[in-house]
């Protein structure tokens, strides 16, 4: 079928409700969904270099990437489940899972590059467990990933046998094994830094530039019109829990790289930590929005909050209280600045 | 801008008047300078296309959206908290939205009486909030059990239950929002009856529609709005639909709702669809064929099975028996995958759930079929399908400031043309068409009208299921009536009047067995 002809009449006067706009770089930024995030984080900084000794300073900032670095590759992972309109709750119990999964296998010195692999493959089966129950038995991802919470983190405990898994720093295997988490680029940049700037930078390049990271915002934004538009939504979202799953197995095999221990209790609560940063960093629960720089950004936002309490010397309690209240504050500005903008 | 003419109505008091009325989201101005009356008692139509700010009127008279400036005064007292709990206690007015908000799973009863229950607080006096239920939905002449859950409703039902709802508060202002939009013609006379019997009672009505028919048969007054402004206004006795039209649009279109009177074209060898006593979900045993170049309408009452006819065709739904071919060769789409490789498109009818990417900008709702031809090492092209997307909204004089605006941000009708953008992508040879034009104004109408000419004279063969009858016969060269989910008649268009179909229609309707 050649050109469409149908389009004999002039337009019917000017369209009051689509006023063109000339965005400058600048206004276009602000428009961004990361902006009030960002402007946020800067304050947060500003805050930190005039209360916290010590907070200014390379030391310190790669400290903090140090800390966010699990957490962060989580949280990308989180981010594609959560643009899909799911959720997955289990994500600190595959943490666990995949370190003691990486701890047994160096115990009975298996080299470890596979030992890691296997690490990362237990948390891959874990995820795909998620999205195929999901999907399979159409209920929400939020019970299922409640339930495996649970169940994963029982399948740590059993395999662990309840006692911790120490790595002996003796042994030139573990000794390899712990640059992954201990060693340092250049001898400068954390190695753990580095290895969650590179999974961010593909995470930002499958989300915004695939086909893949397409279909995950048509799926998340509307279910039913993707799947009109021949999109497989089971298979998008399979794949989601999946990566969530891979991406959650891998920061567990850093930590146990990090800290060369691990029991079956490692891991709790970290979900919610994960969670927390992708919402500050403008994802919508409801799906179909949110982007992996808003992503890095909250993470980058938890880590100064705690860094900045920390170097106040403040307890870790108050610490968790404050993370929660700025996860509400940050959802609440951010309606707030879009009811005021009129968009919806 | 023309200066509204003034209603000369001096001898009844205003019930509602609004005055300089503006209202700006950021930069965009949905409302500038409205100022307009509503004579007490009266029925008066609002109308004017997509975009052209009925709806935040409306909000705002509801008390959905606070203006930028300008007032409103309602019996002479003015509006200052725009808030609908203050709507409707302090000033009795109520909408009746398009999107029927009701809590699905209490009682009719319940719902109608929500917020006003007889009895102490804490708990109403259940029998008593039966009968002011009953009592009311009597004054509208509707006949419902007020135990029933409001989910097991139909549209046209849960619509009246709105209504008596608003009657409950004893609202004296009524803003029906294209109230007949989702109901079949025959709901849409009870409804008309409803109107008139409110009317009788001394209620002011605000009545939007895009249907010149029914405008006219209720309305007294019309005011017509184009892009944000008052453009006219008139007493209803005083003026044509053309003119009303040519406000609406600011020009004429008279030629594309004239009933296009060209040969249907001569019976291909092959048909494009042949469908051989096909079942599905909702319809069984349907034989029917659909030509390269013809456009064949499929009429019916919602529940007819038209709607899952198509959603069956394009592998929506599963097909449970019979023989499907395309261009000769059997082919059953068993997903909108197959169907779209095969070159068939679907629009569905209902654009905000099963359409739009709600989330996503007007270029990726437009390129999403196409992004496999716009990929390099696996990677998208943005660049170039941004390109794709500029072109193809032009084509179809998509009005949009730029493509990368979020699809929600345009109007009904906009919306709609970016979507037929997205089918033509694929450069389809079947198109299944469901309400094609639901939503939409009429310059919008006038445009898809046109188009599908355009298609069918390149050879695409369309199939097209609406419950607007005089869109049908104005856009089919044949007739399929659907009723019970069973084909029961084909009827030429040059033989095709309303009162035909309908009596296909609604006859075998009143015969259908309950399953």
């Amino acid at each position: 079928m050649a050109q469409m002809t149908a389009q004999a009449a002039p337009p019917a006067g000017q369209a009051a409700s689509t006023t063109p706009r000339s965005p400058n770089p600048l206004q276009r930024f602000l428009h961004a969904r990361e902006a009030s995030t960002f402007l946020a984080l800067v304050v947060l900084f500003l805050l930190g270099t005039t209360i916290a000794p010590g907070f200014l300073g390379t030391d310190n900032f790669l400290t903090v990437g140090q800390q966010i670095a699990q957490i962060g590759i989580m949280a990308i992972g989180v981010t594609f489940v959560i643009i899909n309109a799911e959720i997955d709750l289990s994500v600190g119990s595959i943490y666990g899972l995949g370190a003691v999964v990486c701890g047994l296998l160096m115990t009975s010195d298996v080299a470890w590059p596979l030992a890691a692999l296997g690490g990362i493959a237990a948390g891959a089966v874990a995820g795909l467990i998620n999205g195929l129950v999901t999907v399979g038995f159409g209920i929400p991802s939020f019970i299922v990933t409640l339930g495996t919470l649970s169940v994963y983190r029982g399948v740590t405990l059993l395999l662990s046998g309840g006692s911790p898994i120490s790595l002996s720093g003796s042994d030139p295997n573990v000794a390899e094994f712990n640059l992954l988490g201990q060693g340092k680029l250049f001898g400068l940049l954390p190695m753990q830094l580095v290895i969650f700037a590179l999974v961010a930078v593909l995470g930002t390049i499958v989300l915004s530039r695939s086909r893949y990271g397409f279909n995950t915002y048509a799926v998340g934004g509307s279910a039913e019109a993707a799947r009109l538009c021949g999109i497989n939504t089971n298979r998008v979202k399979v794949t989601a829990f999946a990566l969530s799953g891979t991406l959650a197995g891998l920061a567990g095999v850093l930590g146990l790289s990090f800290l060369s221990y691990v029991q079956g209790v490692t891991g709790t609560g970290m979900e919610l930590t994960a969670i927390s940063a992708v919402i500050i960093g403008g994802a919508a629960l409801f799906g179909g929005s949110g982007t992996m720089l808003g992503t890095v950004i909250g993470v980058a936002f938890i880590g100064v909050l705690q860094n900045i309490l920390n170097l106040r010397g403040i307890s870790s309690f108050w610490q968790t209280v404050a993370t929660g209240a700025v996860i509400i504050l940050a959802v609440a500005a951010d309606t707030w600045l879009r009811r005021r903008s009129g968009r919806r | 801008m023309t200066s509204p003419a003034t209603i000369a109505a001096p001898t009844t008091a205003a019930a509602v008047e609004v005055t300089g009325l503006s209202k700006h989201f950021g930069a965009v101005r949905a409302l500038q300078d409205v100022t307009l009356d509503v004579p007490a008692g009266s029925l008066t139509a609002v109308m004017g296309e997509n975009g052209a700010g009925k709806s935040t009127l409306m909000k705002i008279l509801a008390g959905l959206d606070t203006p930028t400036t300008g007032t409103v005064r309602v019996d002479g007292e003015q509006v200052r908290r725009y808030d609908p709990a203050t709507l409707l206690s302090r000033h009795r007015v109520a909408l009746v939205p398009q999107e029927l908000a009701l809590a699905q799973d209490r009682t009719v009863a319940e719902n109608i009486m929500l917020g006003v229950e007889p009895g102490s607080r804490p708990f109403p006096h259940r029998r008593r909030i039966d009968e002011r239920a009953v009592a009311l939905l009597d004054r509208l002449g509707v006949r419902v059990d007020p135990r029933r859950t409001v989910r097991h409703l139909d549209a046209a039902t849960q619509q009246l239950v709105v209504i008596a709802r608003s009657l409950a508060r004893q609202a004296r202002l009524v803003i029906l929002d294209e109230p007949t939009s989702i109901l079949s013609p025959a709901e849409s006379e009870q409804l008309f009856g409803v109107i008139r019997s409110l009317q009788a009672d001394g209620v002011t009505m605000l009545y939007v529609s895009h249907r010149m028919p029914e405008v006219f048969a209720l309305s007294q007054h019309i005011h017509v709005l184009r892009d944000g402004r008052h453009v006219g206004s008139w007493p209803t006795a005083q003026v044509t639909p053309d003119q009303v039209v040519a406000a609406m649009v600011g020009r004429e279109l008279a030629a594309e709702f004239a009933r296009h009177d060209t040969a249907p074209p001569a019976p291909a060898a092959t048909p494009r669809l042949r469908l051989s006593r096909v079942s599905g979900r909702g319809f069984r045993d349907v034989d029917l064929t659909v030509a390269p170049g013809e456009v064949v309408g499929v009429a019916g009452l919602p529940d007819s099975g038209r709607v899952e006819l198509l959603r069956g065709v394009f592998g929506a739904d599963p097909i449970s028996g019979g023989d499907l071919a395309l261009d000769g060769t059997a082919f059953t789409a068993r997903s909108p995958r197959d169907a779209i490789a095969a070159r068939v498109a679907y629009l569905p009818g209902e654009r905000r759930q099963q359409g739009i990417l709600p989330t996503m900008s007007v270029a990726d709702n437009v390129t999403i079929l196409t992004l496999g031809r716009r990929q390099r090492f696996g990677l998208l092209r943005r660049r170039a399908l941004r390109r794709d997307a500029d072109t193809r909204a032009q084509q179809l004089r998509v009005k949009t400031s730029t493509t990368a605006q979020g699809i929600t941000q345009l109007s009904g009708g906009n919306q709609q043309k970016a979507l037929l953008a997205r089918w033509l992508s694929i450069e389809p040879r079947l198109m299944l068409l469901d309400e094609p034009t639901r939503g939409v104004d009429v310059g919008a109408k006038a445009e898809i009208y046109r188009l599908f000419r355009t298609l069918a004279d390149e050879g695409v063969a369309i199939l097209v299921s609406s419950s607007d009858l005089p869109e049908l016969l104005t856009v089919s060269d044949r007739i399929a009536v659907m009723a019970a989910g069973r084909l029961v008649g084909v009827i030429p268009a040059a033989e095709a009047t309303e009162e035909k179909v309908m009596a296909l229609a609604t006859g075998a309707h009143t015969m259908k067995e309950k399953p």
